[in-house]
């Protein structure tokens, strides 16, 4: 093995120019990953960093659920890797018949792993029961969806209740998993026991320990699919992941923070891939009350934070500083905006005295209890003090802590948390910063002109004028500071030299399509 | 001893050992009902309705007063149902059944090599007290006890898993899957543990046979010429065999409550993890319920032990 | 002879243990001017640096002092131990007298309870209520000390049954003094001794404990810098940096060593019996 599969990585230089481009062909993918012919079969394990919150697509609402539910179900429409464009799934294809009417045929001859046959009316079923069941957590991404109806036996078309240009990308989402009807019908619930139509059926999910699932024989691409299952070990210390993968325990650690590089480099029999992600990490305001209220506090935040710092600390190498909610290798991105906020201690402090905030005064902030966000912590607190900021963490586990930010409770001033991007960055922006969008913690009003702004993003399918669209989306946002993003994390992933054909992508949930073992 | 006293010996211990359990099981519900926070609100999650929210309080009975919880919490623990996790819905019961064994094994490996190590050990610092070994034994004695296990565990791991590649750093595997592959991961976490344990066991055995060696007893038999070491191993022994036992159950028990920490350090799925994860997520069925069973370990092999005491030297049964 | 010498050896241990605790308290008080960085100053070039003349012990992960970071937890740890033992002496302490004097229903009571507790392995039940009262070190040391309760309760009981019969306590209640005169001073002042004893080996078993908290990241919050919380740190880096672990390690072993032998020494010294 030579020192090129070793490190083989997209470069961010590469993945602009790639971006500019406009989605060419495979970069991020390793040939040496690729290299050879798939052999069909073995288990590859996976050490997996979260316990799921749900196996059910719909219920769940943790952005590490993906990359267990990816393999168990397909979604009508699928993405580009690099550059997260739409592309057929489920659905061969789809169009816009009037901005408002989306006609999806779906793929036939396709089948759950109950045998129920995947037609028009088990996507209706779907997405009816995304937009109704109480218990779901994706109401907001089918917002816009108005009716939906079977138009064919293979053939859904949605009403829209305005034009939504996103609803592609939202489909490749967790409201595109399809989960068969007959087991939905038969038990209500079956976040613990999920049926999909995707490349593996479940078997067993020992919470907090272990997911496992097998392959499905009638699979609709069965000859792109070469393993015989997949383990997912549930390992949180992502630390004590890597070090099972370069044991030989497992075969893989995916989203690995950056400082794991040192240790994969150390590590004479691990593979690492990396490539940039929509993965972005930032300090979520309460811009309903004080002292986030105040814009110029705001404002103030996001210029105190010396974000190339940040990311040298935590992300040296794989990661880049966050100006918005998208990186710079996204189609949408706008470089103009990221000039917004550079790092200026003296204007942050000039901002301060304007708000009347005094020297000292002490932020309220929430995050977690996790050794990575305490670190990150501590570089905040230390670049805050700099502006005569205390920042006062509370700490808690990610459901807690984000329940009593977003929740009732309304605890704390700011967040530090993680936003774990959409496919569509429209979904994004409306989830963060519409009034009445969970995210946006005090339901509080936004910024005049950002809801027209967000409608221009979906009104049309053309992708420059959706680049222009959100050009003016993500100026709003970033000039009324709503939020202060820091960094987005580049996905880090340890691999076994076993493992063949492995491929990061934009989203940074791995998915383990044409993955093979070599023996 | 007959066999009907014995039974009602042991009868006599479980009626004992019952109010206990009771009490315990009150003090355990009780302390986590101080649990700021409404834990409905965390449970129902994001974009939770207030309807949603009372559901959640009626179907865990956090609507009812703290009496009738309590008495359906113990009824129910009584017939062997602790309740489900909060978060993951799984029965509490299995999830403490997958999680013991792991947590048992290390337990009982480090209970061995506390044992094989420092009986020993013991031994040869009684031989020639204050000797060269004698002294080595209590100064590592000393450090055993103040030493924290999950540095220890760390120390450990940095050298024989990272550096040395001889044991694994991490994870755990299940004793029925593979016995060789699951004292292998456990024999790292064991010698941590063990390190405190074989210097009570050394320091205890040292004491009891000092005063066996001090005894009328061991007086004549040396006087008749017979060696040191063959008194001590013929006689010395024996007769700390009861000393033996009181230190191996109080040292299982506090082994118990020291793998939660080391088991943090190796990543092991066991009864630490259990609780640390239950504990900041405030699962706190999932929380109650390890309490309770660890609790239920404690009193049992203290009730053991006593027994097993009892059988040995009959004079303390009564 | 060897009775001589062994206790010469106690004294040389029990000297040597006061004389590093008192540099400890020292060192805590004097934290501030004797550390020669900031324990929060961050320096992302120099991270994970090995020892040098600049940085004596290296510096951390985020580039901050290593002997700095030690000096400043020192206080933190000596709060945290104090704490936890105080609480445990406040709750322990009374209860223990009370139910000694008493007697009756009232120590049947108070001692099963006692019994029942201590069959409760101290970590879990501090894990369990630190989960309970939210995350933090002054949670934590509370919790330490409600599961050390029972030990210091245990013994202030069996003092108080040894001396609630002698003549002195009995001519006090003859003479109209109240309960709470007598308990304070009759009684208490004969439990002190075991007391004391007890109270120095649980303050290492406290230190050990705050270590295990902030480990499994239950005690100090950051930035505040604790010596478990920096074996916290020090594990992240194990992989790259294992001599990280060894600073805050070793600061913890010694002092709970030293609080062991000056605990054990006045065992000794303080009980006739253990003399040989």
């Amino acid at each position: 093995m030579g020192y090129d599969d070793k490190f083989a990585r997209l470069s961010r230089r590469e993945a602009m120019a790639l971006a500019s481009a406009a989605g060419a062909a495979a970069l991020i993918n390793s040939p040496a990953f690729a290299q050879g012919t798939p052999k069909k079969g073995g288990v590859l394990k996976v050490s997996a960093n979260a316990n799921p919150s749900s196996l059910d697509p719909q219920t769940g609402g943790a952005g590490s659920d993906h990359t267990m539910l990816f393999p168990m179900y397909d979604t009508l429409v699928e993405w580009d890797y690099e550059t997260l464009k739409p592309k057929p799934g489920l659905a061969e294809s789809w169009s816009f018949t009037d901005p408002q009417t989306l006609v999806m045929n779906i793929r036939s001859g396709v089948t759950f792993h109950d045998g129920t046959p995947l037609d028009a009316e088990a996507v209706k079923f779907n997405l009816d029961r995304a937009k109704t069941e109480q218990r779901s957590n994706i109401k907001a991404d089918l917002a816009t969806v108005a009716s939906v109806a079977t138009t064919g036996p293979q053939q859904v078309t949605l009403k829209l209740s305005q034009p939504d240009a996103a609803l592609p990308g939202i489909l490749s989402d967790r409201a595109g998993m399809m989960i068969s009807p007959t087991a939905v019908k038969a038990s209500g619930n079956i976040d613990r026991k999920p049926v999909g139509a995707g490349a593996y059926q479940f078997v067993s999910w020992t919470d907090n320990e272990k997911i496992v699932i097998k392959r499905y024989d009638k699979y609709w691409r069965a000859n792109e699919r070469h393993l015989d299952g997949i383990e997912f070990a549930i390992i949180p210390e992502l630390a004590t992941g890597v070090r099972s993968v370069i044991a030989g325990q497992n075969h893989v650690a995916y989203s690995l923070p950056a400082r794991q590089k040192a240790v994969l480099k150390r590590a004479s029999n691990i593979n690492q891939a990396s490539g940039p992600t929509v993965y972005c990490q930032q300090i979520y305001f309460n811009w309903g009350r004080p002292p986030f209220d105040d814009i110029r506090v705001r404002k103030a935040i996001n210029h105190a934070v010396d974000r190339a710092t940040f990311v040298k600390a935590t992300l040296d190498g794989v990661g880049e500083p966050a100006f918005m909610n998208l990186p710079s290798s996204h189609w949408a991105y706008d470089a103009e905006v990221a000039k917004l906020y550079p790092h200026d201690p003296d204007k942050a402090r000039a901002l301060l005295k304007e708000a009347n905030i005094p020297q000292g005064f002490e932020l309220d902030l929430i995050g977690y209890t996790d050794q990575d966000s305490i670190r990150r912590e501590e570089i905040l607190i230390e670049q805050f003090a700099k502006v005569g900021l205390k920042a006062k963490f509370t700490n808690g586990s990610i459901a807690e802590m984000s329940a009593a930010f977003f929740g009732k409770d309304k605890k704390g001033a700011g967040l530090l948390s993680a936003w774990t991007g959409r496919p569509d960055p429209s979904l994004t922006y409306t989830l963060l910063y519409s009034k009445n969008s969970y995210f946006n913690a005090a339901r509080a009003d936004v910024p005049a002109g950002l809801p027209e702004a967000l409608a221009a993003t979906r009104a049309s399918e053309n992708i420059d004028a959706r680049k222009k669209a959100f050009a003016t989306v993500q100026r709003i946002v970033m000039e009324n500071a709503l939020a202060c993003p820091l960094a987005f994390q580049f996905e880090l992933d340890a691999l076994s030299p076993k493992v063949k054909g492995f491929k990061p992508n934009l989203l940074g949930k791995p998915k383990y399509e044409g993955v093979w073992l070599e023996s | 001893m007959a066999q009907g006293s014995a039974l009602a010996m042991i009868g006599r211990r479980l009626l004992q050992a019952a109010p206990v359990i009771v009490l315990a099981t009150f003090i355990v519900f009780g302390l986590l009902k101080l649990l700021p926070g409404d834990v409905a609100v965390t449970l129902a999650g994001d974009n939770a309705t207030d309807e949603r929210i009372a559901e959640i309080r009626r179907i865990y009975g956090l609507d009812r007063p703290f009496l009738v919880q309590y008495g359906v919490w113990l009824w129910k623990a009584a017939h062997g149902d602790l309740s489900q996790s909060i978060l993951s819905g799984e029965q509490v019961v299995t999830s403490i059944a997958r999680c013991f064994p792991h947590t048992l094994l290390i337990v009982v490996m480090a209970l061995g090599l506390a044992l094989l190590i420092g009986v020993p050990l013991g031994a040869a610092a009684a031989a020639r007290p204050n000797g060269p070994v004698d002294r080595a034994t209590m100064t590592l004695a000393s450090i055993g006890i103040a030493v924290p296990n999950f540095w220890l565990a760390m120390i450990l791991v940095s050298l024989f898993a990272l550096r040395w590649n001889i044991f694994p750093a991490t994870g755990a595997t299940a004793f029925s899957v593979s016995p060789t592959d699951a004292i292998n991961h456990a024999i790292l976490p064991a010698l941590a543990l063990a390190a405190g344990g074989m210097a009570e066991v050394a320091r205890q055995v040292r004491g009891s046979l000092l005063d066996v060696m001090s005894s009328q007893f061991v007086r004549t038999l040396r006087a008749k010429g017979l060696k040191t070491s063959t008194i001590l191993w013929r006689h010395g022994l024996k007769n700390i065999a009861v000393n033996l036992l009181t230190v191996t159950g109080l040292l299982f028990n506090r082994l118990l409550a020291a793998t939660v920490v080391v088991e943090a350090v190796f990543a092991i799925p066991g009864m630490g993890g259990l609780i640390v994860h239950a504990a900041i997520q405030r699962d706190f069925t999932v929380v109650q319920g390890v309490v309770f069973a660890m609790v239920i370990v404690v009193i049992l092999v203290n009730l053991v032990t006593d027994m097993l005491c009892a059988a040995v030297d009959p004079r303390i049964g009564r | 002879m060897s009775g001589l010498f062994a206790f010469l050896r106690r004294d040389i241990r029990a000297a040597l243990a006061i004389a590093y605790l008192a540099l400890l308290v020292l060192v805590a008080v004097a934290a501030p001017w004797l550390s020669p960085y900031s324990p929060t100053a961050q320096n992302v070039n120099d991270m994970l640096a090995q020892p040098s003349a600049a940085h004596w012990l290296g510096t951390d992960d985020l580039g901050r002092d290593i002997l700095s970071r030690l000096i400043h937890g020192a206080p933190a740890t000596i709060y945290a131990s104090l704490l936890a033992v105080g609480v445990a002496i406040l709750l322990g302490v009374p209860v223990g007298l009370a139910a000694g004097y008493f007697g009756g229903w009232i120590d049947d009571v108070i001692s099963r309870t006692i019994d029942t507790l201590l069959s409760f392995p101290a970590i879990v039940l501090a894990i369990a209520v630190t989960g309970a009262l939210g995350i933090g070190l002054t949670n934590g040391m509370i919790a330490v000390g409600i599961v050390f309760a029972p030990q210091l309760a245990r013994l202030a009981r069996a003092r108080t049954l040894v001396v609630r019969h002698e003549l002195y306590v009995d001519a006090a209640r003859c003479f109209g003094a109240s309960t709470p005169h007598i308990l304070w001073r009759h009684v208490l002042p004969n439990a002190v001794q075991p007391v004391i004893v007890q109270v120095t080996l649980l303050l290492a078993a406290a230190l050990l404990a705050e270590a295990s908290l902030s480990f499994l990241g239950l005690g100090v919050q950051p930035p505040h810098p604790s010596w478990g919380a920096m074996l916290a740190r020090a594990y992240q880096a194990m992989d790259i940096a294992p001599e990280q672990m060894y600073p805050p390690g070793l600061a913890i072993l010694f002092t709970a060593l030293a609080f062991n032998a000056l605990g054990e020494s006045m065992r000794v010294a303080l009980d006739p019996t253990l003399k040989r």
